[in-house]
């Protein structure tokens, strides 16, 4: 009996253990989506514009999802103490059910971060950036939004300057190659917001320009995003299955 | 009378003049340069869609300070006759490519052109950086834009008055930049990342085994450590304990 009872000890110890672990976990998740959520980077606009903000979309479930954690969490190390299959069982479930949820949240991450190419942010760039008619408010967001971006970062394009010259766009609809080769954000702008030399510029004699694209300040915002919500949620996930399997372990074992 | 003058008083003027404007007619000095897009510094817009950027004839025009020196742009292979004069219908910027063949703009005099070249000067030509003209007839010699990807060929040529005296050799052919249209960016799937494809595993096998552990829980759950033995709940009743009687019998038989 007195094994049992130590095998019985460490058990319940361990799962409280785990438990806490989840509601920790569980509460770092929720603040890292709401972190994410809000924005931080000014890249929102860009990524709607892809209709493909399902980075946003695991965001937002990992909020829910980080409290749902915390919540049973608490259930559990009260289940685990009173050992009451009840309890237990209702946890378990509740867990699986989450555990799913989080689980579309990671893969909704990943897969959605692959498919955001330069491809994609180049065609979206040309296509609407500068539209004169914008069709909706969106096209003005992604025209301020690039403008931000190019000014913030000393870049010009996703990939270069040449970026305007190798395609058409609806930019050079309305301004003309030899005027604008390039928009004026791509010029190196003194305090006041004027280009430092605009013959320079649109010669392209390094220093008077951005000669980066911009594809790198993206993706890097981008990345951190979608891998810290895949990758924590992942590791959660990982440490809750462990916790699951010794939860129901201690199920099967209690008295009915 | 002196016997070396012809019969015509006024033939006599005409003959050394007509030696004078010979050598003069046929006299256009070959200088040996060939104009050429900027390599140093490396530009950017060196070429664009309709503009394109050339080194400034410096020190190639020794001696022609009185002359004017132009830049004539032409199509390739079109033929250009050096005594155009520039400024008319025949080289109008406004007219090219149909049906003037090549056009003739930049001028401006040696001054603008010092030898040798100070050391941290960019010395270029923009060719087609004129937006305001190109469209005003009263400005043949605009450098206005050019209206397709070429290819051109430009060469220099000074005019004293309206006389040619030198001339470059005409550049190789330069062709501008074609713009491609955004629809031809291809956005399809460019394929999975590592990590994704494990997240999606593991995670999915993950989900498979407790779905499996969950149905055997409770379908064949009874096992638990330490063996076979179940445990209790911790009391939550108290629960009288009961002696049984032969405990109590014994003192009072001994009694």
């Amino acid at each position: 009996m007195a094994k049992s009872d130590d095998c019985v000890h460490i058990l319940q110890g361990l799962l409280v253990f785990g438990n806490v672990v989840i509601g920790m976990c569980g509460i770092a998740l929720t603040a890292e989506c709401i972190y994410f959520v809000s924005n931080p980077d000014g890249l929102y606009p860009l990524l709607q514009a892809t209709e493909n903000s399902d980075i946003y979309a695991a965001a937002w479930i990992g909020i829910f999802v980080g409290l749902a954690l915390f919540a049973l969490s608490i259930l559990g190390i009260i289940a685990v103490i009173k050992a009451s299959r009840t309890l237990l069982m209702v946890y378990i479930i509740l867990m699986l059910i989450t555990f799913a949820f989080e689980m579309a949240s990671c893969i909704t991450a990943a897969t959605h971060r692959d498919s955001l190419t330069p491809e994609v942010f180049l065609k979206q760039m040309l296509e609407r950036y500068q539209k004169s008619e914008p069709a909706n408010s969106s096209d003005s967001e992604i025209t301020k939004t690039w403008d931000e971006l190019m000014l913030q970062n000393h870049c010009c394009g996703v990939l270069g300057p040449s970026d305007w010259q190798e395609y058409t766009s609806a930019f050079r609809l309305t301004h003309n190659d030899a005027d604008y080769p390039w928009p004026r954000t791509c010029c190196a702008l003194d305090a006041q917001g004027l280009p430092i030399n605009l013959d320079g510029c649109k010669l392209g004699v390094p220093g008077y320009y951005n000669s980066n694209g911009c594809y790198d300040a993206i993706s890097g915002p981008v990345n951190t995003h979608a891998w810290g919500v895949a990758w924590f949620g992942f590791a959660i996930l990982c440490w809750t299955f462990c916790v699951l399997i010794g939860t129901m372990f201690y199920w099967s074992g209690i008295e009915y | 009378r002196p016997h070396s003058c012809p019969r015509h008083p006024g033939a006599c003027t005409m003959l050394p003049l007509l030696l004078l404007l010979l050598p003069a007619a046929h006299g256009i000095a070959q200088l040996k340069y060939k104009p050429a897009l900027t390599k140093e510094p490396p530009l950017e817009g060196v070429t664009t869609a309709s503009t394109f950027v050339i080194d400034q004839p410096r020190c190639v025009f020794r001696g022609y300070d009185n002359a004017v020196i132009w830049l004539v742009v032409a199509l390739d292979k079109a033929p250009f006759n050096n005594t155009a004069a520039p400024g008319t219908s025949e080289t109008a910027f406004q007219d090219f490519p149909d049906p003037v063949r090549a056009y003739m703009t930049l001028n401006t005099t040696l001054s603008n052109y010092p030898c040798p070249k100070p050391d941290g000067d960019i010395a270029v030509l923009r060719v087609g950086s004129e937006t305001s003209c190109a469209g005003d007839r009263m400005r043949p010699t605009c450098n206005g834009p050019l209206p397709g990807p070429g290819p051109y060929r430009v060469k220099f040529l000074a005019l004293e008055g309206s006389v040619p005296v030198a001339e470059t050799d005409w550049s190789t052919p330069i062709t501008l930049r074609e713009a491609k249209p955004p629809s031809s960016i291809s956005v399809t799937d460019s394929g999975h990342s590592a990590g994704m494809i494990a997240i999606t595993t593991i995670l999915s096998i993950l989900f498979a085994i407790l779905l499996a552990a969950l149905v055997a829980t409770l379908f064949w759950g009874s096992d638990s450590c330490g063996g076979s033995s179940t445990f209790s709940k911790p009391e939550s009743v108290t629960v009288r304990r009961y002696n049984t009687h032969h405990v109590y019998d014994q003192p009072a038989a001994r009694l």
